[in-house]
């Protein structure tokens, strides 16, 4: 009987029951909140699923040693990890996105593309700020590239600079990015007049296939060679547009925006989520790391539609002036951010569709936060 | 046929710049031909000289199969053991012979004997090609070593230090407590402004040059098109292309409707404007069609009666 007891007692110390803390129930429940907002909300349901399960994942407590835990070497949580740890789950991502990307919006109007670069004033706004707020610099250019909006950007800049923060980094990068609606819109009605938010764009012209094929060819040669330390992303993004745009690679296309970028999708937020190990996750940092986040969002939003107020000062054609409703678009969220900008727009004129014009800032942040990104790590890494 | 040609040449051409993570990767950083009292001792408790290997690359490089020598002459003399997985060095780090003048002590000694005057080769797998060389010069004192460092940015051009070193065997020259990146960002720029400005720049300058480019492409495209369709527009603006005229003449002659004159002017217009475009979609449909040949019945094995 009492050797029945003493194994039960010994059973009891192995459960989660006997080895919680206060800060695995917070994390649970954080996880439970990001599965409920993605299916009640369909806020960016691809990543808050997978992110929030897998913070249930790897705050279910548990003994150490038994070789299960994400941080524990040797283990499935642990060598899934690595894709992020070592950072080729992101470049595999941005194949993917390359592959379902149509830059056409871009090509027709080349002018767009700069705002993409001013939206990125957010990183390293959040750069200043964080260093401000006491961070290493490497810790600071790894938050920064939040304010990127860009997920696979921010974990491989993460975990080259600072992987001890990857987690928060990445946790509060996905976060802010499902709330780009909530967060965008007071900033851009805020910062724009009624008449600005109805100016119409004239329609993009049509881009050829050739103009389409020489883009990625192009692009990755000017951005790679000022930037080469962005080659992972640069290089998986254009490689995978060339082979959407190309036409004979399409069964290679098909299953880059496909199957792979699925596949990848859910481990990386399987494990990113499971990296959010209460130890290692709660902590004064963490706090300081989701305010600095949803800062560089909003400096980010702000830059973008002042920046298009800029231009417009020196476009002096009426017709081709930019509806500043575009500016927020020069966050990579693509294409949520877009989106805000067609949905802010026909809020005050039902007839004005800016989905196609924003979608030209939308894609040139992806390549602006990569290049930043490819800058903070040479600087800084 | 000529694509059976040109593949394997550039396939040639791409083997020819594979050096990366190979031997030739490998320096001699560091050689002792005569220690002092305060020398490393070997495995057998004996106090002689070492040399020492550095792998510049950012790959493991395995040199198992190489060869030390101390004779030019004789390439072959001391071979390093292929078998022995020990025979790895990982990027940017060292890995230490020691120069007994036997190389059967074990995988890490060398068939070299060391003195001043004398030139050590570092010789690839192949037993011909020279990888490295250092020479001890010969009013080198006694306990001081020669090796090589590199003071370039990259850490790449590795020259010999022309002053004696103090020896520092299975450690790589030079500063290894040099600040990293981030602690020398923290230190020049605390605020981060000459880092953000200096980023912003670069980030506005890679896009912008993206811009001027398409910017630029499009006219050349444009211009090019412009000149192709020159002699379409100049009927468009006189007379309608005979083929155009042909079938409108057709149309009209065998129809005397409105409607048919709409969707002509229409089609017209369209084509000469050159609203209408035929990209293709690359896609072909196949759908399945009944027939005898797929008929269920006719698949059947046909019982004997």
């Amino acid at each position: 009987m009492e050797q029945i007891f003493q194994s039960l007692t010994q059973f009891w110390e192995y459960t989660g029951f006997a080895n919680c803390a206060w800060q695995n129930i917070v994390m649970i429940a954080i996880g439970i909140v990001f599965i409920t907002l993605a299916i009640v909300k369909e806020w960016e349901p691809m990543l808050l699923v997978p992110i929030g399960f897998g913070m249930i994942v790897g705050n279910i407590p548990m003994f150490p040693g038994l070789n299960i835990g994400v941080y524990e070497d040797g283990s499935v949580l642990n060598t899934l990890y690595q894709g992020v740890k070592q950072g080729w789950y992101p470049p595999l991502i941005f194949l993917g996105i390359g592959a379902m990307t149509d830059f056409s919006a871009l090509i027709s109007q080349p002018r767009l593309i700069l705002i993409g670069a001013a939206a990125q004033m957010g990183i390293f706004g959040a750069y200043l700020l964080a260093l401000t707020f006491g961070f290493a610099p490497n810790e600071a250019g790894a938050i920064g590239i939040i304010g990127g909006a860009d997920g696979p950007t921010a974990i491989f800049l993460s975990s080259k600079l600072a992987p001890d923060l990857m987690g928060a980094i990445a946790v509060s990068a996905y976060s802010y990015m499902a709330l780009v609606p909530v967060i965008q819109k007071p900033v851009m009605l805020l910062l724009t007049t009624d008449k600005e938010r109805r100016i119409r764009m004239p329609a993009p012209r049509q881009v050829s296939q050739r103009e389409k094929i020489i883009f990625p060819v192009v692009g990755f040669l000017i951005t790679a060679f000022i930037v080469p330390s962005g080659l992972p992303l640069l290089g998986m993004l254009f490689f995978g547009n060339l082979l959407k745009e190309s036409g004979v690679t399409r069964r290679l296309a098909e299953t880059a925006r496909g199957p792979l970028i699925d596949v990848v999708t859910t481990l990386i937020g399987l494990t990113v989520g499971a990296s959010t190990q209460a130890d290692k996750f709660i902590s004064i940092k963490s706090l300081g790391i989701f305010t600095l986040g949803l800062l560089s969002f909003i400096i980010a939003t702000a830059s973008g539609v002042l920046f298009v107020k800029v231009m417009n000062l020196f476009i002096k054609n009426p017709a081709r002036k930019i509806n500043p409703l575009i500016g927020n678009a020069g966050v990579s969220a693509v294409p949520d951010s877009a989106r805000v900008s067609e949905t802010v727009g026909r809020e005050i004129d039902p007839g004005n569709h800016l989905l196609m014009h924003a979608m030209g800032p939308n894609v040139a942040g992806v390549i602006g936060s990569a290049v930043a990104a490819g800058i903070l790590l040479s600087f800084l890494g | 046929m000529r694509r059976n040609i040109i593949i394997p040449i550039f396939l040639l051409l791409a083997a020819g710049t594979l050096q990366a993570q190979n031997v030739t990767d490998l320096i001699i950083s560091e050689v002792l031909a005569e220690p002092d009292s305060t020398g490393i001792l070997d495995d057998y408790g004996r106090r002689g000289g070492w040399i020492e290997l550095y792998n510049t690359s950012q790959g493991t490089v395995n040199f198992g199969g190489c060869f030390l020598t101390d004779d030019r002459d004789n390439l072959r003399k001391s071979l390093i053991p292929k078998g022995d997985l020990r025979t790895k060095i990982g990027p940017r780090q060292t890995a230490l012979f020691y120069a007994s003048g036997n190389g059967l002590d074990g995988t890490f000694y060398a068939g070299v004997t060391l003195a001043p005057g004398s030139t050590v080769y570092l010789v690839s797998n192949d037993g011909r090609t020279i990888i490295d060389s250092l020479t001890v010069p010969p009013t080198l004192p006694q306990g001081k070593s020669v090796g090589k460092l590199a003071h370039d940015l990259r850490g790449q051009v590795f020259e010999v230090e022309p002053e004696p070193m103090v020896p520092s065997p299975g450690i790589a020259n030079g500063d290894q407590n040099a600040a990293t990146k981030a602690q020398v960002m923290a230190e020049k720029d605390p605020h981060g402004w000459t880092l953000t400005i200096v980023s912003v720049s670069v980030v506005f300058a890679a896009l912008a040059i993206l811009w001027g480019f398409f910017v630029l492409l499009f006219r050349l495209l444009a211009n090019g098109e412009g000149a192709a369709r020159k002699p379409r527009k100049k009927a468009a603006a006189g007379a309608v292309p005979p083929e155009v005229a042909a079938a409108i003449a057709l149309a009209l002659d065998m129809e005397d409707s409105g409607e048919v004159y709409a969707a002509i002017a229409a089609a017209v217009d369209l084509y000469l404007t050159d609203t209408v475009h035929d990209a293709e979609p690359f896609v072909i449909t196949l759908r399945p069609s009944d027939s005898p040949w797929n008929e269920k019945s006719q698949m059947f094995r046909q019982l004997p009666k």
